[in-house]
């Protein structure tokens, strides 16, 4: 019996250690980048992983800072100039590839990259809220540090990361987060665009 | 089972198969389309109500009107708001189902509406999640409908198209049909062209090759027919006078020299010339024979109206008028008449009566002679008459002292008919050939009590005396289909039924009820022998009989055949399973004759059968003539293998 625990506990350890050692951006995955999006989009993606590398093991807030300032890097732009349509969840492969995208594409990629970074998804949430100093719909990423706490702010617009009650020129409408309700639900189906981002990524698609 | 039934079977099966598979698919891909419905539903119910949900700011009063108010409004089987930490805040649940589909559906159609969720949140901060299941009541209606609609345009559509296919299968296979109705008329030597040729090619060639097959063996039948039929002119026919010869005369008189022959007595009338050598040196050869034709116009003319009478040349001056049922005293006055006529032609010719006359022996004969013993007592007469100032003899037969009188014999056969006291006897028919059974002749016995019976030969004679003979055969037919049990074997058994019988009035309803009622319980083959005199009438009687016998799977026999027919169509048209003639008939008959008869049975199937064979050297000569089928003394002594 006690052997049988040995040997449980030194699999998991083992599947950890794989499991952590994975990189985001693997090299088959570069190499696709690579023949699509040339040369500097590759460049991206290595800084990205040597990023991701640099914080995996700091705390969460380290964490949120670098991915924070890493992809408010990218370029902003409109989806109908990127990708000919009015909004379309562009996966952060899409994303840094074509280095630019809207308030969403920023949002995903950051969600992302904080849970291969080991940040509790649940405390990450899509939040849609609207801009008073743009006076236009927007959304940011919001991480609470428990349920009940005040969330930060992960914006594109604002770059630095603030309280949620620092940010007067935003009102919150309505948090999401895909990979709760998922949890809860025992249908495959949950949110019309989270759905097609979930299908995109698992195609890994650039 | 039918080609149309195999092929009905195998398109009717794959038509149902397919439809079911496409009613089950149908059905599936409803139940899938109510399923998503009932997410999606569930799914827009929980984000719209989610927003307002987090307008309430946490007011739990205010969040639980609002959810009450959309489960009251909606279709819901469960709405359930929960904290951040998955505490319940409030809960709607339906109660209780409002049953609107049979049990059996529910329990067959499993139908699990899924929970859809949507984040609720106030301001910055997280309120819980929403989730909300759509009751599946209704979807269970709507699938149900679905069912039902489906099943019945499954059913519409699975009659009529089976009553296509049916109508489809009828029109493809119609042409088989006629192939096999040619086919089966070709098994039972039914010969018929089919004048509808197929369009199917196949089909077309069977038809083709089976109307070929069928013009040929209808050739060599209508071949044989026509041989025959000249055979019959030349061995039959005195050439000269255009009379029957003796051959013919001999091979009817077994016919009438039997013990249940229809006529008890008769006259045999023989007529000769004297003086013909003086007639031919006086007038020549061709006036002799002038008057020989017109003598044999006199005797045809004197004897037309007597039923059954023959007149045959039997050499060259003699002929012989044979009279069944006629009496002596009746013919000494029709010898009277024809000698006078014979005279005038004599007169007429320019030759002396003196010279050249006729002397007329009568033989009033019994039907229990023997053809040797007529003629020997018929040329006693003759010579008697020779003699004689009139030229004129009468002989009459032994009268046999009879062990009994006739009122004696009437009285026995009349109790025996009452009482049953009729006992079955057969005789064997054997194939000389392959040394097989071919089938059993059913004679009867009449069994006075334990020690003493009669044969047929015995009590048949005073029984057609006293007009019992009908009755008798009516009491045997009934035996026959009542008792047949007390058959032993369950081969094959002939029984021979008489002219006089089948005539009688009663008697084809009477064999009607008996088939009707026993046919098929019979534990044996049966074949009616039916007279050969009878059947080649051809009449309305006789047809229905045979259509009779037929419906009951009854084979027809033919006995006492002499090839007399005019023409032998009605063998082809009647198709009996054989046709039996006496041994000396098939031992007189040339070769040619034989060989045409044969080339006629043998082209419609059907089997020649020898009787009276006693001896093995008479087997030894019908085998010679091709016949190997034979009956009498001689086949208690074979063998069979």
């Amino acid at each position: 019996m006690f052997k049988l625990k040995v040997l449980l506990i030194l699999s998991l350890l083992f599947a950890y250690t794989t499991l952590a050692d994975a990189p985001y951006v693997e090299d088959s995955l570069l190499e696709k980048i690579n023949n699509k999006y040339k040369i500097y989009a590759k460049k991206r993606f290595i800084l990205l992983q040597d990023t991701l590398d640099s914080v995996r093991d700091k705390t969460d807030i380290e964490k949120l800072e670098a991915i924070n300032d890493f992809y408010n890097e990218v370029r902003y732009s409109s989806d109908m100039k990127v990708y000919g349509k009015s909004d379309y969840w562009a996966t952060p492969w899409e994303f840094l590839g074509k280095d630019r995208g809207d308030c969403e594409d920023y949002v995903i990629s950051k969600y992302f990259a904080l849970k291969y970074l080991g940040v509790d998804y649940k405390k990450l949430f899509f939040t849609y809220v609207r801009s008073t100093k743009f006076k236009e719909p927007h959304m940011v990423l919001t991480y609470f540090e428990t349920p009940k706490s005040e969330p930060l702010v992960l914006d594109n617009y604002n770059r630095k990361i603030f309280p949620a009650s620092q940010r007067k020129d935003l009102t919150p409408i309505y948090n999401f987060n895909g990979d709760i309700l998922d949890e809860i639900g025992d249908n495959e189906k949950s949110h019309k665009k989270w759905d097609e981002l979930k299908l995109n990524m698992q195609r890994k698609k650039i | 089972m039918t080609l149309f039934k195999q092929m009905a079977l195998l398109l009717s099966l794959f038509l149902l198969i397919i439809l079911t598979t496409v009613l089950i698919l149908n059905f599936q891909s409803a139940n899938r389309g109510v399923q998503d419905r009932l997410y999606e539903d569930a799914k827009n119910t929980a984000t719209s109500l989610s927003l307002p949900l987090g307008g309430a700011n946490g007011d739990l009063s205010i969040m639980s009107t609002m959810i009450n108010a959309t489960f009251d409004s909606g279709n819901y089987r469960k709405i359930l708001l929960v904290d951040i930490e998955n505490n319940i805040l409030y809960e709607r649940v339906l109660e209780s189902d409002i049953i609107v589909v049979p049990e059996w559906f529910r329990e067959l159609v499993s139908l699990k509406a899924p929970v859809a969720s949507a984040n609720v949140s106030a301001g910055w901060s997280q309120v819980g999640i929403l989730s909300v299941q759509s009751d599946s009541t209704y979807a269970y209606k709507q699938l149900y409908t679905i069912l039902i609609d489906l099943l019945i345009s499954f059913i519409v559509i699975a009659l009529l198209s089976l009553t296509a296919l049916n109508l489809l299968l009828h029109a493809i296979l119609r042409p088989l049909k006629e192939v096999q109705k040619q086919a089966a008329a070709i098994t039972k030597n039914e010969f018929i062209i089919q004048e509808n040729i197929p369009y199917t090619k196949e089909l077309a060639d069977v038809v083709l090759g089976m109307n070929n097959m069928v013009s040929k063996v209808k050739a060599m039948f209508d071949k044989g027919n026509e041989e025959l039929k000249a055979h019959k002119e030349l061995e039959y026919t005195d050439e000269n006078t255009q009379l029957k010869n003796r051959k013919y005369l001999i091979d009817r008189l077994p016919a009438y020299l039997k013990v249940d022959s229809p006529y008890e007595k008769g006259v045999n009338m023989i007529v000769a010339f004297g003086g013909i050598i003086e007639a031919n040196e006086k007038i020549g050869h061709q006036q002799v024979d002038k008057l020989l034709i017109a003598v044999a116009e006199i005797f045809r003319k004197s004897t037309k109206d007597i039923n059954d009478s023959i007149v045959a040349r039997i050499n060259g001056t003699e002929f012989s008028i044979f009279l069944p049922g006629y009496t002596g005293s009746d013919a000494i006055e029709l010898a009277r008449s024809i000698q006078k006529s014979c005279f005038n032609a004599i007169d007429s010719a320019g030759l002396d009566q003196h010279e050249t006359f006729i002397s007329i022996g009568i033989y009033e004969y019994n039907h229990k002679d023997s053809i040797s013993e007529l003629f020997s007592r018929s040329d006693n007469a003759l010579a008697q008459a020779k003699f004689n100032r009139e030229h004129i003899h009468l002989e009459k037969a032994d009268t046999a002292v009879e062990v009994m009188g006739k009122e004696a014999w009437k009285l026995i056969i009349k109790n025996a008919i009452e009482k049953n006291r009729f006992n079955f006897v057969s005789w064997s028919v054997i194939d000389t050939k392959n040394r097989k059974l071919v089938h059993n002749v059913l004679s009867i016995h009449l069994v006075l009590d334990k020690n003493s019976s009669y044969g047929y030969a015995q009590f048949m004679a005073p029984a057609i005396q006293s007009g019992l003979s009908c009755d008798i055969y009516k009491k045997i037919v009934t035996m026959l289909f009542n008792d047949s049990h007390t058959l032993l074997s369950t081969s094959t058994y002939s029984l021979r039924l008489p002219q006089e019988y089948l005539e009688k009035e009663d008697t084809y309803l009477n064999i009607s009820d008996l088939l009707r009622a026993n046919a098929a319980m019979l534990p044996f083959k049966l074949i009616i022998e039916l007279p050969d005199r009878l059947v080649r009438q051809d009449s309305k009687n006789i047809r229905e009989y045979i259509e009779l016998f037929r419906r009951y799977s009854i084979d027809i026999g033919i006995f006492e055949f002499i090839g007399e027919s005019e023409d032998y169509q009605y063998l082809q048209d009647l198709r009996p399973s054989y046709i039996k003639a006496e041994s000396s008939y098939f031992l007189t008959q040339s070769d040619q004759s034989i060989s045409s008869l044969r080339l006629i049975t043998d082209s419609v199937g059907i089997s020649l059968i020898a009787v009276g064979v006693s001896d093995i050297d008479t087997l030894d000569m019908i085998k010679e003539k091709g016949v190997y089928i034979v009956q009498g003394e001689v086949t208690e002594t074979l063998e069979l293998a």
